[in-house]
């Protein structure tokens, strides 16, 4: 297989209310990378990584997955490419009833079938995985709690587990630590180093803040008003190039 | 004003509100005899006529910057000039709606033919005490039948109830805007359905029972169905607006994960929505058991039915002692349900 599991050109995404959130984005990325986004609010982020899995369906351009065009794809089709891309989000998007053993389960929805997934009925292949990605993310011991009892943290690392569920090839993480404060921030963000070192799962994460960057990217790239401004090494990244991508006057800030 | 909406709910409650000031007096004045009354295309043509008249005038008005009261009801002055303030009954709207509201009275009086005379009149309290006395003399002789018929009207709501929760889940789903999205069919289907509902709960269960009652005979099971279409336009409803406040988030996540749209439902909108839906659900069965004692009287079945004939027959024991157990069995409905619905919240 090619070194380039995603390739996107020139994506375009304008909404039904006529905003141009992405106006021609062009990257690649590589297998096992650890590609982080950035960019200020409403430059188009969130907006990119739902194009990439087709929550979103792109206006423009073309995205290839392991060789395949996933633009615009439907039905049966575009639940098989969700299927292989996990995400996770911001406010984790757990369902605040179930326990976190079933929340993890449900990241292998699309292999179970409808009609045994409604009744409850899993494969003990599945049940596995689940909990051993509950272990994976040292919440194995609260599988059997309900989701809501858990703290942001907890809850970000059942999340994880459920897109690792999925048993994806990249997963996808919007502004994964936005609502966590810093010291569980970088325990969220180190298990999803965890994942990408030892399981070799792409991860397209979607940051904030420049210090977590420099911490965990492998590669960076910035966007602007839905335009790509900066493609390169997380190191590259200076006090100039900070102003190109935040504006004038913005300064970094650090959290440890 | 601006706003043209606003503009026109305001022309058309200034006008309703001054063509019933206009007719009220010509009645009075030019005491019309009931078949002038009862000729149709003259009282609507006069109506009307008067009705555009009046937005005109209410039009001007406004134009002329006195504050009706459409105007200060749906274009409330933005700034708060309280700081040169006039008594409302100084005010154009004050004298407006004092009028309005003396001649509607009035019209109140004379239409319901209100008199204390009859009220207090010798013979008419000799009846009344009579009735009253029986009441309170309840016959329990038919208590089992009575209870029969309870449990029957029961039964008749609970199944109304058990058979609306199924379909209104279905439409609630159809009814509600973030689940059917802004596909313009999906769209046209929102909104015939949404229609089709709202006329539906519009119409009161007593008038669908008398349909029911001459479409299927007159019995249990025409007021069962009454309640049934009623129960389902209100009970999908609620549950659609409930819907419409579910948080996107676990959908978005369930559906991230490859998931067809039935799990999604399943797994991401089931769960937000089960516990309110129940409590809506026991709630109606709890309004529906009232509806099908008044659905009774028009031939529904259960105890109405029983009630309405012993009415008939003037027999005021009998009435009496069904009364007291209607009065019990909605007291406990009541109550169990209000417990219920606290305790699954
Ligand atoms: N569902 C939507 N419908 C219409 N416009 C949208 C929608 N989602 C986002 N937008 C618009 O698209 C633009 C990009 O939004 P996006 O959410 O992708 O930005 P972002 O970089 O993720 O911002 P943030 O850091 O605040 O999450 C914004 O102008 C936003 O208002
Ligand atoms: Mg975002």
């Amino acid at each position: 297989m090619s070194d380039t599991i995603l390739k996107v050109e020139k994506l375009e995404k304008t909404y039904d209310n006529g905003v141009q959130a992405l106006k021609g984005v062009s990257f690649d990325v590589k297998r096992g990378e650890f590609l982080v986004i950035i960019g200020l609010s409403g430059s188009g982020k969130s907006t990119l990584l739902r194009c990439l899995n087709n929550l979103h369906q792109p206006t423009g351009g073309r995205v290839t997955f392991n060789g395949e065009d996933i633009t615009v794809v439907k039905g049966s089709k575009a639940r098989s490419i969700r299927s292989k891309i996990g995400m996770i989000f911001q406010h984790f998007n757990l369902i605040p009833r179930y326990s976190v053993f079933k929340n993890a389960l449900s990241g292998s929805l699309s292999r179970a079938g409808t009609l045994k997934s409604l009744m409850g009925i899993y494969n003990e292949e599945d049940k596995k995985r689940a909990l051993d990605y509950l272990d994976l993310v040292g919440i194995k011991e609260k599988a059997y709690i309900r989701a809501d009892q858990l703290s942001g943290g907890q809850q970000q690392r059942v999340a994880i587990a459920r897109a690792l569920t999925q048993n994806p090839e990249i997963l996808l993480a919007d502004e994964p630590v936005a609502s966590l404060d810093p010291a569980t921030c970088h325990t969220v963000m180190d298990y999803l180093k965890k994942v990408n070192r030892e399981l070799g799962l792409t991860v397209i994460c979607n940051l904030h803040f420049l210090s977590l960057v420099r911490q965990y990217a492998d590669r960076v790239i910035a966007l602007k008003g839905g335009e790509l401004v900066y493609e390169g090494d997380p190191s590259h990244i200076d006090e100039k190039w900070f102003e190109e991508i935040y504006g004038e006057g913005a300064k970094e800030v650090h959290i440890n | 004003m601006e706003d043209k909406k606003a503009l026109g709910q305001c022309l058309l409650l200034d006008g309703v509100v001054f063509t019933f000031l206009i007719l009220s007096f010509a009645v009075a004045i030019l005491q019309p005899t009931e078949e002038q009354l009862l000729n149709l295309s003259m009282v609507s043509g006069v109506t009307f006529g008067t009705l555009i008249v009046t937005m005109a005038l209410a039009y001007g008005l406004i134009h002329f910057k006195i504050k009706t009261v459409g105007y200060l009801l749906f274009s409330p002055p933005k700034i708060d000039d309280s700081a040169h303030h006039v008594s409302w009954f100084k005010t154009f709207w004050g004298v407006q709606l004092t009028v309005a509201f003396v001649v509607a009275c009035i019209v109140g009086i004379r239409v319901t033919d209100f008199s204390l005379y009859e009220l207090f009149d010798e013979q008419g309290m000799m009846g009344a005490r009579r009735i009253f006395s029986s009441l309170f003399t309840p016959n329990f002789d038919i208590l089992p039948r009575a209870v029969l018929a309870i449990v029957e009207t029961i039964f008749m709501a609970f199944m109304a109830t058990v058979l609306a929760v199924p379909v209104a889940f279905v439409l609630s789903f159809l009814c509600a805007k973030n689940i059917m999205g802004d596909h313009p069919v999906a769209f046209a289907l929102y909104g015939t359905l949404r229609t089709v509902l709202n006329v539906t709960r519009s119409i009161e269960p007593l008038i669908w029972a008398i349909v029911f009652s001459v479409w299927v005979g007159i019995g249990p099971f025409a007021g069962m169905l009454a309640l049934l279409l009623h129960s389902v336009a209100s009970l999908a409803k609620n549950f659609s607006e409930l819907a419409e406040g579910i948080s996107e988030g676990p959908i978005e996540a369930i559906r991230a994960t490859g998931a067809t749209p039935v799990q999604v439902v399943w797994f991401a909108v089931v769960p937000q929505i089960v516990l309110p839906y129940t409590a809506f659900t026991i709630y109606r069965w709890d309004i529906n058991v009232r509806m099908a004692t008044i659905i009774g009287l028009v031939g529904g079945g259960g105890i109405g039915t029983m009630l309405i004939q012993y009415q008939g027959q003037a027999q005021w024991n009998e009435v009496g002692c069904l009364v007291i157990v209607i009065a019990v069995v909605v007291w406990l409905m009541d109550t169990a349900s209000a417990y219920i619905r606290e305790a699954i919240k």
